[in-house]
């Protein structure tokens, strides 16, 4: 039970002042040229000493030196700066901002993802990728069948539920963003298309550590894209695959894109006991490294296999001390 | 356990002399404030059940005037199935709240500039102790979630998310008075665990008055018997977003029940910021 005064509260001197929350983009032009002397001086008042504390929570003063820029995470009032959500300070040069504990998916161009058809328009198809608003895959970003740079015609447009319909995976990349934030997206690549002969699991996405690649061969033949997104399709490996087998035979490019056709089948293979079981087995590492809220790199999730292989079945993995067992091991690889 | 020292209860002082002196009581030693809370315990003055405020300065549950009760909340309770949630256990007053969001909105007919925030709050039919019939529209409840929404709406940056909707789903487990203001707390939590950007916390507190005596934080009995209001603040301004008040209440008692919720919903902002930071020295640990 807590006691309590009636006392005045003392209000923040807000009213007047007009408040100002920024993007990073905005601010751009603020930048300020500081030597290194005075930023070295600067930590050493109280205020840096609050930035260099970390953790902030909404409404929180973080610096009341206007020197700083506002980035994302932040609001200003006047000179002071509050955190506007539960996250860590960081700073980038002159810029100050706070990267939250959770939240949505922050689509950034060029980021691998995978993502889940919701909607087809009007030559372009409306895509989920658990962002705060649905991506956008245009007509003439996607490669069909039938050669690469081949212009769109009518007749594509209205196939276009034969290529990709509601409710299908595809795997994809971020090609540049809309003023409002939502992505625009692209498969002109051989290495993205439609998914299949898998599985999908999510994750938050925070836990994805960005790597070169997002694409990852894994024993077991399992093949993995783990999406910057953290949507993670786990699928029978691509190497065993007849469509890849075709592809290591043919000769030309020609050939090579006239199986696009079979980039856009709905069947998927038949997909040995064997690799179902792996497939099921990573599926719960994911989720344990999830659960336990443990980075994901390919490393960790090799570990996490190797060590969830004392467990005769990939169910028993949904115990929460075997998550606990092979998040730690995880952590130690 | 959060302890303030007293600074201005001159209101409930005097009352408090008063009603001894009419008891005839001699000194208000711990021993006889201690008897109150003993079942067996009566006052000859009181012809009601139960006595809201006993002349020892005891409210029925054994609280006093300035006391909220056990306030237990928890952050990210279900991390798997909503971007944000939380689990606020007020008194006997339990609350589950989800957020989804900030995501596509349902019908992209009316997006606007900002995010539009929708409340929902679903009262279960085990929540009361005797079980509730499901009332089609409850207006109530309608006025609740409008209530929350307005509340979110000026602390939520909804400039910042355009052309989304961020969805809030309140549900009461059990309740035992306060319920707004549990669920408004609830609806602040799982906001935060969202990573929805907040110019501050966002609480809310009840608070009563009875014979001249102001009564933080009332449980059902209390609120039956009694007129309260409750209010939502944002930050620890003394700035009142939300009122309401659905009873009638004495004109001179409002500052002293206004000060008293202000100050039950700024303790309120502690208790759950710790709540917040426990959760992500937690997190950071793992990372």
């Amino acid at each position: 039970m807590a006691i309590l005064t009636i006392q005045k509260a003392t209000p923040r001197e807000e009213e007047d002042v007009e408040m100002v929350y920024s993007d990073a983009d905005s601010d751009a032009e603020e930048q300020m040229v500081m030597s290194d002397d005075e930023n070295e001086d600067m930590d050493d008042n109280a205020q840096a000493a609050n930035v260099a504390a970390g953790l902030v929570t909404p409404g929180k003063l973080i610096t009341e030196d206007p020197i700083w820029m506002r980035g994302h995470g932040t609001y200003s009032v006047g000179n002071k700066t509050f955190s506007s959500t539960a996250g860590v300070v960081t700073k980038t040069n002159k810029l100050l901002s706070v990267v939250p504990l959770r939240g949505r998916y922050q689509p950034q161009i060029g980021d691998h993802v995978v993502g889940r058809i919701v909607d087809v328009g009007v030559k372009r198809w409306r895509v989920d990728i658990g962002a705060k608003q649905l991506a956008v895959l245009q007509l003439g970003s996607v490669n069909l069948p039938g050669g690469i740079l081949r212009r769109k015609q009518e007749s594509d447009e209205l196939q276009m539920r034969g290529f990709l319909k509601e409710g299908d995976l595809i795997n994809t990349e971020v090609q540049s963003l809309y003023q409002d934030g939502s992505a625009a997206l692209h498969t002109r690549s051989l290495r993205y298309g439609k998914l299949r002969n898998g599985v999908l699991i999510t994750v938050p996405s925070a836990l994805i550590v960005r790597a070169k690649s997002h694409v990852h061969q894994l024993p077991g033949g399992v093949d993995t894209v783990v999406g910057v997104n953290g949507w993670i399709w786990l699928c029978m490996a691509w190497a065993n695959s007849h469509l890849t087998r075709e592809n290591t035979t043919s000769i030309t490019r020609l050939e090579e894109e006239a199986s696009l056709t079979e980039t856009y089948s709905d069947k998927n293979e038949d997909i040995p006991r064997s690799v179902r079981e792996n497939i099921a087995r990573y599926a719960n590492c994911f989720k344990a490294l999830a659960a336990n809220e443990v980075g994901i790199t390919e490393d960790r999730v090799i570990a996490a296999y190797e060590a969830s292989l004392v467990y005769p079945s990939a169910g028993d993995l949904i115990d929460k001390e075997a998550k606990e067992i092979i998040a730690a091991k995880a952590i130690a690889a | 356990m959060f302890v303030w020292e007293l600074s201005d209860t001159s209101a409930n002082c005097d009352s408090f002399w008063i009603r001894r002196g009419r008891l005839g009581s001699d000194t208000g030693t711990l021993d006889q404030t201690h008897r109150a809370l003993l079942p067996s315990y009566s006052s000859p003055l009181t012809q009601s059940r139960h006595e809201i405020y006993s002349p020892e300065g005891l409210r029925t549950d054994g609280r006093r005037w300035n006391e909220i009760r056990n306030f237990d909340c928890k952050i990210n309770t279900h991390p798997t199935s909503a971007d944000g949630s939380s689990y606020v256990e007020w008194g006997h007053t339990k609350v589950v709240c989800t957020v989804d969001g900030p995501r596509e909105p349902d019908n992209r007919q009316n997006t606007t500039d900002r995010a539009v925030i929708s409340v929902n709050v679903n009262v279960a039919s085990f929540s009361t102790e005797t079980r509730i019939k499901r009332q089609r529209n409850d207006k109530r409840l309608a006025e609740m979630n409008i209530l929350i929404r307005q509340l979110l709406e000026e602390a939520v940056l909804t400039k910042l998310n355009p052309r989304t909707q961020i969805a809030v789903n309140i549900t009461v487990i059990a309740q035992d008075g306060g319920l707004l203001p549990a669920c408004i707390n609830a609806a602040c939590l799982a906001m935060i665990d969202a990573g929805v950007p907040l110019t501050d916390y966002v609480s809310a507190c009840s608070s009563g008055v009875y014979s001249n005596n102001a009564l933080i934080d009332l449980n059902t009995l209390e609120e039956q018997d009694v007129p309260f209001l409750t209010i939502g603040v944002i930050g620890k301004s003394d700035k009142i977003s939300m009122l309401t008040l659905e009873t009638q209440l004495p004109m001179a008692s409002l500052e002293p029940v206004l000060a008293t919720s202000l100050s039950g919903a700024h303790a309120i902002q502690d208790i759950m910021d710790a709540a917040v930071r426990k959760h992500g020295k937690h997190r950071l640990e793992r990372k």
